[in-house]
């Protein structure tokens, strides 16, 4: 009975915000945070959705710079997304879902691939949100997506800026402002029906909208930011409208914490950060819901390199105030590197004696970096991205076991490979992507991976996006 | 009725995540709740300080010098309100109509004229006589 109450108390202030949604003027068709800040998209975003530091320090603020003279935002501050895509592998059919109910999930055409909508920006005061509803068309599911609601302050400590604040979100990193954690790392997009290598860690999107947590952060001098954010499951209990839409496979047991810490230097318009971050759970072994767990114990480092970029006197003027809004001050050329390593240990606890696992305890290595370049040019902002990817660990025959496609030969979990990307945004808020995936090794073999004669190259995939924000 | 260990085990960490969770809640609201009490607040000068707190500070700075949080970032230079330069001129209208137009990269508010006013009269207060009496006192050494 303890256990119902919250859960019903907390659902109030959720029906509220969506009660909200629901007078969407069209009138006021701009993303919500540009909309309420009255700065252009690109003073947050290099290209969207990756982060300037200014856009990072508007996130920590918690969303609610505003330019308006009210406690809270009229209009809501809404916002809208359609992602239409092409996907181009071995072994994918030619409709286009979510129209073909029989092969939804191989279909080329994604048409659209997500529909979202956002509540971005001030609640009230101090209190802020980004929270996304996704209408997903190859699983054709309307879902709570990421949801990062923050209370946020600011003062000075030892004779320097301090921000500090509260985060209540559902997804491990959804809340981190760095693009070197999973849920905002490279890539932003990628296609809903390509296959994929079958190990991850659990930090890596494992439990993204089936955990809520709360956590508490700080960022000091515009140097050291520090949070601490304890995640419980999303099946049942005061979390459970966190994860909305979405069904929870990984149970997890008890409280799971999660930590960050984070360096930022500036020197001049390059700005260099390293950090830490990592977390703790006890999971169920898939189907059960009480008993002993498995125990994923994750730590990762990551580190970013973001030039914005210099302008130069003479162009200042001409870049303030095109179309009548301002630009941000970074230069025309821009470029960001980020880096993180992700180190896993899997104590199957639960799964071993279950018969689930070959081993009692496994590893898994997780590697990415990525460069990316973007040019501002006057007929819109051009972009590229080279990328690296990496996964290695211990062989478990049985928990990577051969299978069509998706199964391991070897029992190895190891894939490596290199994603190509071509970004151009003739508007602000229209992004237009060419990415293509090229696998090295995939499942733990270049050939013949999955036992039944396919190969790391047919994974191989071309991705055609087209992404509207409004 | 027998509970195993596991169940107590269980049992304690949901009691613990509960009161962790809803302390955390309370926190939340009543971190906001001072900054509701200050938005009533009837005075001009607290009016001032109150939008200046919410529309200026993240940029400008706590202490009007051009070195809020999101200053560094911005990658450019906030005025610095401490700085006496800032003060001579027609400050009065300077303020109020970079606040309604908005200049460079601070954009325009959508604040009234009482508003503004309020914000003028919190920052002469605190930023331009700081100034003042910083000078005053060099000029008695």
């Amino acid at each position: 009975m303890i256990g119902k109450k919250p859960g019903k108390v907390l659902l109030i202030p959720i029906v509220v915000v969506l009660l909200q949604l629901l007078p969407l003027n069209t009138a006021q068709a701009v993303p919500s945070f540009a909309r309420q800040t009255g700065m252009p998209c690109n003073q947050c975003h290099t290209i969207f959705p990756e982060l300037t530091p200014f856009g990072r320090i508007f996130k920590l603020g918690g969303y609610v710079l505003s330019k308006s003279g009210k406690q809270y935002e009229f209009p809501p501050p809404l916002a809208g997304m359609v992602q239409a895509s092409y996907t181009g592998s071995k072994g994918l059919t030619s409709g286009v879902a979510p129209f073909d109910s029989t092969n939804r999930a191989t279909d080329r055409m994604n048409l659209p691939q997500q529909l979202s909508l956002f509540y971005g920006g001030r609640i009230y005061d101090k209190i802020g949100a980004f929270v996304q509803g996704t209408y997903d068309g190859v699983s054709n599911k309307i879902f709570l997506d990421i949801a990062d609601i923050r209370y946020s302050n600011n003062t000075i400590v030892w004779d320097k800026n301090l921000i500090y604040g509260l985060t209540l979100n559902n997804s491990p990193t959804a809340q981190d402002v760095w693009n070197t954690t999973p849920v905002w790392g490279f890539p932003f997009a990628s296609s809903g029906v390509a296959s994929t290598p079958a190990a991850g860690t659990i930090i890596d999107g494992a439990l993204g909208q089936q955990v809520g947590g709360i956590g508490a952060y700080v960022f000091w001098n515009n140097l050291i930011y520090l949070e601490g954010t304890v995640y419980r499951t999303a099946r049942d209990g005061i979390t459970k409208p966190l994860g909305a839409g979405t069904t929870t496979e990984q149970v997890v047991d008890g409280a799971a914490p999660y930590w960050r810490l984070a360096l930022e230097q500036r020197w001049k318009n390059h700005f260099f950060t390293i950090g830490t971050y990592g977390m703790q759970a006890n999971i169920f072994p898939s189907g059960n819901r009480s008993g002993p767990t498995d125990r994923f114990t994750d730590i990762a480092f990551d580190a970013q390199y973001q030039y914005m970029g210099t302008m130069e006197p003479e162009h200042m003027q001409e870049h303030m105030h095109m179309d009548g809004e301002p630009m941000s001050k970074g230069g025309k050329h821009i470029i960001t590197a980020h880096a993180t390593w992700i180190h896993e240990d899997q104590d199957w606890k639960a799964s071993f004696p279950l018969g689930n696992t070959a081993n009692s305890s496994d590893f898994l290595n997780t590697f990415r970096m990525n460069l990316n370049y973007y040019y501002r040019s006057h007929l819109g902002d051009i972009g590229g991205s080279i990328a690296y990817f990496s996964t290695t660990g211990k062989t478990d025959n049985l928990l990577y076991s051969p299978d069509s496609v998706g199964g391991s030969r070897t029992g190895s979990p190891n894939s490596n490979g290199f994603i190509l990307e071509a970004d151009y945004l003739p508007w602000e808020k229209t992004k237009i992507s060419l990415q293509y995936t090229l696998y090295n090794k995939f499942n733990g073999a270049h050939s013949n991976y999955d036992g039944f004669g396919r190969n790391a190259s047919d994974n191989n995939t071309l991705y055609a996006l087209v992404w509207l924000m409004f | 009725m027998k509970c195993n260990t596991w169940e107590i085990r269980k049992g304690k960490e949901e009691y613990l995540m509960k009161r962790v969770f809803w302390c955390a809640v309370v926190v939340m609201f009543l971190g906001a709740a001072p900054l509701l009490s200050e938005s009533v607040e009837g005075d001009e000068y607290g009016k001032g300080e109150t939008l200046y707190k919410n529309k200026c500070q993240f940029c400008h700075g706590m202490r009007g010098d051009g070195k809020g949080p999101a200053a560094e970032p911005l990658l450019g230079h906030p005025v610095d309100f401490t700085n006496s330069k800032f003060w001579q001129d027609d400050v009065q209208k300077k303020i109020e109509d970079t606040i309604k137009k908005g200049k460079e990269m601070m954009p325009a508010f959508d604040l009234t004229p009482d508003d503004i006013k309020a914000i003028i009269g919190y920052m002469s207060h605190t930023y331009k006589k700081a100034v003042q009496s910083s000078n005053q006192g060099r000029d008695e050494k």
